[in-house]
């Protein structure tokens, strides 16, 4: 995918995400969800930052489910995504 | 044959500046046709033979009706016209005399087809003032047949027509043409306030209408200012319900009062699970005696108000019901927004998230962050929109109502 995000393009947007609701994300990729207060509507926000950055639809049904719970793992999932 | 009583109005299309009766001239169409017209000179020509004539008559603009649908016109025993082009019917049955088909705005789907006469389609009745309207909306629809039967049966009323080509600069041609009352869809009204404020203000208004759509005070409240000698009413129509509500007051929604009412002449309106459902004498043949609109209506205080589509106004966001028109109602009300749409947009793990777009007045610095903020206080989590775009103008469909 030509247009694919970096990893550190990825990680700006989603501290867009999270400062929109006035919360920091830390430098630490290993800092869990739960603890910034990261949630589903904030994943799914970020997903579509992501699809409107490189305007192609994401698909979540290929990767399967996986355990997402702390910033690494957001950051791991979109970039696996986007290399769907 | 008796004229009809508006027979020497004048009418202004792109191709025709002269009275109803001075159409007499045109060639016969065949006794039942559905004519698919490309602009509205060909539009008035079938009007005024529906009007003069014991024919059977559906007029829609061409780009409306697909191969496949005019098919089914042609099986159900009309002639399809489409300029020179005649196509005859599949079927053989006489003319039913007096029958005008509608095609319904689709918003749902494909355009249905209702029945109606000129007779059901003529809301406006008793002595009114000289006036020369304007009809922007799409040849064919409901709010269009308004203006043309009122022009038809009521001495004085002439009617100046814009193609959808033309909207742009509607409001020159306005001023061009002594327009004194025009009707148009909310959208119609923002867009022009938005676009052409300065020619707008010239034009000497007496009857401002809107209709087609919910209206929220934040317009009604533009248009006094800019015409504060006009009346502004809000009219509740449909295809299929007729015209069933009409407001003068100003104010956004209508009267509670008016509620499960008996007024003989008059539609009885109610509210059931939150829909208006409007049981009227000027609906279409063929309709429950109690229509469901498919609107939701909510009372507030001593008003009924309608804020959208039940069917496109939930948003499912991971189980939590957002509400399309709540979402724009608060966006509207934000001093800088002079627009908003609001709808759901497909998104992962909660299936959908809230999308708005918004216009903003000239010169507003407002940014996103503080649209979401200010809908952030008034909404709930879910409700607060994600993806927020901000348009330079309103977008704005054939039928003058915006995809909201």
């Amino acid at each position: 995918m030509s247009n694919a995000l970096s990893r550190d393009q990825v990680r700006t947007m989603m501290a867009e995400v999270l400062s929109a609701q006035g919360k920091e994300l830390p430098a630490d990729d290993s800092a869990s969800l739960e603890t910034i207060g990261f949630r589903s509507l904030d994943f799914s926000e970020l997903a579509l930052r992501v699809e409107d950055e490189i305007d192609e639809e994401l698909n979540f049904d290929a990767p399967g489910l996986r355990s997402i719970e702390t910033v690494g793992d957001v950051l791991d999932f979109l970039e696996q995504l986007q290399s769907a | 044959m008796t004229l009809p009583v508006g027979a020497g109005n004048r009418i202004i299309t792109a191709g025709y500046d002269g009275t109803w009766a001075g159409l007499a001239d045109t060639p016969a169409l065949p006794p039942a046709a559905a004519v698919l017209v490309r602009d509205n000179t060909e539009a008035v020509r079938a009007v005024w033979q529906a009007a003069t004539t014991d024919r059977e008559t559906l007029i829609a603009a061409a780009t409306r009706v697909g191969d496949e649908q005019a098919q089914e016109f042609r099986e159900s025993g009309l002639t399809v016209v489409r300029g020179d082009e005649v196509q005859p019917p599949l079927a053989e049955r006489d003319a039913e005399a007096g029958r005008v088909w509608l095609l319904t705005s689709g918003s749902t789907g494909r355009p249905k087809q209702v029945a109606h006469t000129l007779e059901s389609l003529t809301t406006v009745a008793g002595d009114q003032p000289r006036r020369t309207w304007l009809c922007p909306y799409a040849t064919g629809a409901y709010a269009w047949w308004q203006v043309v039967t009122l022009s038809l049966s009521l001495p004085g009323q002439d009617v100046l027509f814009v193609e959808p080509g033309e909207l742009d600069r509607w409001p020159q041609m306005a001023v061009d043409a002594g327009v004194t009352a025009a009707s148009g869809t909310p959208t119609f009204w923002r867009q022009a306030l938005f676009r052409s404020g300065e020619t707008l203000a010239q034009l000497q208004l007496e009857q401002i209408t809107l209709g087609g759509e919910p209206v929220d005070q934040a317009v009604l409240d533009t248009l006094r200012e800019v015409f504060p000698q006009a009346r502004i009413s809000w009219i509740y129509a449909s295809s299929e319900a007729g015209a069933a509500i009409a407001v003068h007051d100003g104010k956004a929604g209508f009267p509670a009062a008016w509620l499960d009412r008996e007024t003989p002449g008059r539609p009885r309106l109610t509210v059931e699970d939150g829909e208006l459902v409007i049981a009227s004498s000027k609906a279409a043949e063929g309709m429950d005696a109690a229509i469901r609109t498919g609107d939701r209506a909510e009372v507030v205080g001593d008003r009924v108000m309608i804020t959208g589509r039940i069917a496109s106004d939930e948003i499912n966001v991971g189980g939590s019901k957002a509400s399309a028109s709540k979402v724009r109602g608060v966006l509207l009300d934000h001093p800088d927004v002079q627009w908003a749409a609001v709808r759901g947009r497909k998104a992962p793990l909660v299936g959908q998230v809230v999308m708005a777009e918004v216009v903003l007045a000239d010169g507003s610095q407002t940014t996103d962050a503080d649209l979401t903020a200010w809908c952030a206080e008034r909404l709930p989590d879910y409700s607060v929109p994600r993806r927020l775009r901000v348009l330079p103008e309103i977008p704005i469909k054939e039928t003058l109502k915006s995809d909201v």
